[in-house]
């Protein structure tokens, strides 16, 4: 356990001391790093903040039950009935025909349109706000409704939802695929810079192997090399990922206020924090294991 | 204790560079490899090193068959040796105390332990005065000896040095020598390869190697 920790803090001090000797090229990699790993980070942060805002939509999304245009009181007051009973609505409003005609025409621009009008175009029409959210719920209580005698259409006010919905799913794709092709990148950027230390310290490792040093000997100095590029380029990345949100909720919330919404982008929480670094150190772990595994051991036999 | 039996080493694509050799090693012996350049020399150090396995035959080390040994247990091994290059293999972005302190290193030995034994290994070579110059502004002889307490900083049992005077003139040569001999005198095993006779007209014992054969072993003088 002692031998384990000595050669470890020896291997780490032997690593950073290297890392300082050259810290502005170092730190130009660790950008470098920054920047593909910022990319998928600011991707992910906007797309989640778009479905948290779904999300709250869904939880007012509507139906509308329009009535025929022939629908009888009687039919009315029965629809009536069977709504304050269902068990699947949480609330819901009446609104005539009449009323719905007062409405439109309390706006002046369309006092001219009615007073052409030789009848109420309008239907009768309930307005539900069902007490279940899911789909197939949904789905269950729309068919239910629209057998109703003198129901002429259901209709709920998602389809817009829905094509958001497909444009979000849409994008988390295009961030899986982003993501996967700038992991490649980093593992590539990583990869050479170690490659490149290999080169530099040939001789070092030829005559470490020729007296007797072990392969994980040599290959601990730069698994920790590409740990610690990873790791920082992370913190870059979430630094420069937070600047950027900041920038860009400036704007939106000019924006958002138009809507009377306070819809601002997440900036980066302890979760990301820690997915962020996780994923780097790994994949600067990786491929220095694979650059040290390829330019080692052919120096001997 | 080094036992070599039936020993040939051949590299792909070339001529065998050891043929059959059969030789044992004492502790604590001084042993010459000589030989025309070519003749198997350095072949016959590596085997013994470890750095090398035989094609064929057996190579005992302290009773351990190298050539059985796992690919990961060889490193174990080579730690026994003490060993001073040909080319001196020193590395010249460091200095003289840190290119000491590489062996210790990769035994694990640091800090304040690590400290004493390499400014112990440079005041038994004489460049204890050296410790922070780089190799490159020494001299050849003392480059040399800067190898030797390389080689020596570990307390290894058997010490290996491949043309350990081959470019210094006569009085450095003579100087490194007596630092072999020294190490001798307090039991190490010291095997030197040289392509001259100069200083093996004594009682060491000599392996002679003409194109790969050794010549049976003879003590001199």
């Amino acid at each position: 356990m002692n031998i384990w920790l000595t050669q470890h803090s020896q291997a780490l001090r032997l690593v950073i001391s290297r890392l300082r000797a050259s810290l502005f090229g170092n730190l130009f990699i660790a950008l470098t790093i920054a920047v593909s790993l910022a990319l998928p980070v600011i991707m992910y942060l906007v797309l989640t903040s778009f479905s948290g805002l779904v999300g709250s939509i869904k939880n007012d999304s509507h139906m509308s039950l329009f009535l025929a245009a022939d629908a009888t009181l009687t039919m009315v007051d029965s629809i009536h009935n069977t709504l304050a009973t269902h068990s699947a609505i949480k609330q819901f409003k009446f609104i005539s025909k009449e009323a719905a005609l007062k409405q439109l025409a309390n706006d002046s621009q369309n006092e001219y349109i009615i007073q052409t009008l030789d009848e109420n175009p309008l239907p009768d029409a309930f307005f539900i706000e069902p007490a279940a959210l899911e789909t197939t719920a949904i789905k269950q209580l729309k068919s239910d409704l629209a057998q109703l005698d003198g129901v002429e259409t259901v209709q709920i006010d998602d389809a817009w939802l829905k094509r958001l919905n497909y444009l979000l799913a849409l994008g988390e794709n295009a961030l899986l695929v982003l993501a996967m092709l700038l992991g490649f990148a980093l593992f590539a950027v990583i990869g050479n810079t170690i490659r490149m230390q290999i080169l530099t310290q040939q001789e070092e490792i030829e005559v470490s192997q020729l007296i007797g040093a072990t392969h994980s000997f040599i290959r601990r100095p730069f698994l920790y090399s590409g740990a610690i590029y990873g790791l920082a380029g992370a913190l870059l990345a979430l630094i420069m990922t937070s600047c950027v949100i900041l920038l860009f909720n400036l704007s939106i919330a000019s924006l958002a206020a138009e809507y009377q919404t306070d819809f601002s982008l997440r900036l980066p929480d302890f979760t990301t924090l820690i997915v962020t670094c996780f994923s780097a150190i790994l994949i600067g772990l990786i491929s220095a294991y694979i650059a040290v595994s390829k330019s080692l051991f052919n120096s001997i036999n | 204790m080094i036992v070599f039996d039936n020993v040939t080493k051949r590299y792909p694509g070339s001529q065998e560079a050891l043929s059959n050799a059969s030789f044992s090693i004492e502790q604590g012996e001084m042993v010459y490899v000589t030989g025309h350049s070519g003749a198997g020399k350095s072949t016959l150090l590596k085997l013994i090193a470890a750095i090398e396995r035989p094609t064929n035959g057996t190579v005992l080390i302290n009773n351990q068959n190298v050539s059985k040994l796992r690919e990961s247990a060889l490193p174990y091994i080579r730690r026994k040796f003490g060993l001073v290059f040909q080319d001196h293999k020193l590395l010249y972005e460091r200095n003289c105390y840190h290119n000491v302190a590489l062996p210790l290193a990769i035994n694990g030995i640091t800090g304040a332990d690590a400290g004493k034994r390499i400014r112990a290994a440079l005041d038994k070579v004489g460049l204890l005065n050296k410790e922070k110059s780089m190799p490159i502004t020494l001299s050849g002889g003392e480059q040399q000896r800067l190898a030797i307490a390389r080689a020596v900083v570990s307390r290894p049992s058997i010490l290996i040095a491949d043309e350990p005077t081959g470019n210094l003139d006569k009085n450095y040569a003579d100087d490194i020598l007596t630092l072999f001999s020294a190490f001798q005198q307090v039991g190490v095993t010291v095997i030197i390869a040289t392509h001259d006779a100069l200083g093996t007209a004594n009682e060491h014992k000599v392996l002679h190697l003409d194109h790969g054969r050794l010549m049976s072993p003879q003590v001199a003088g």
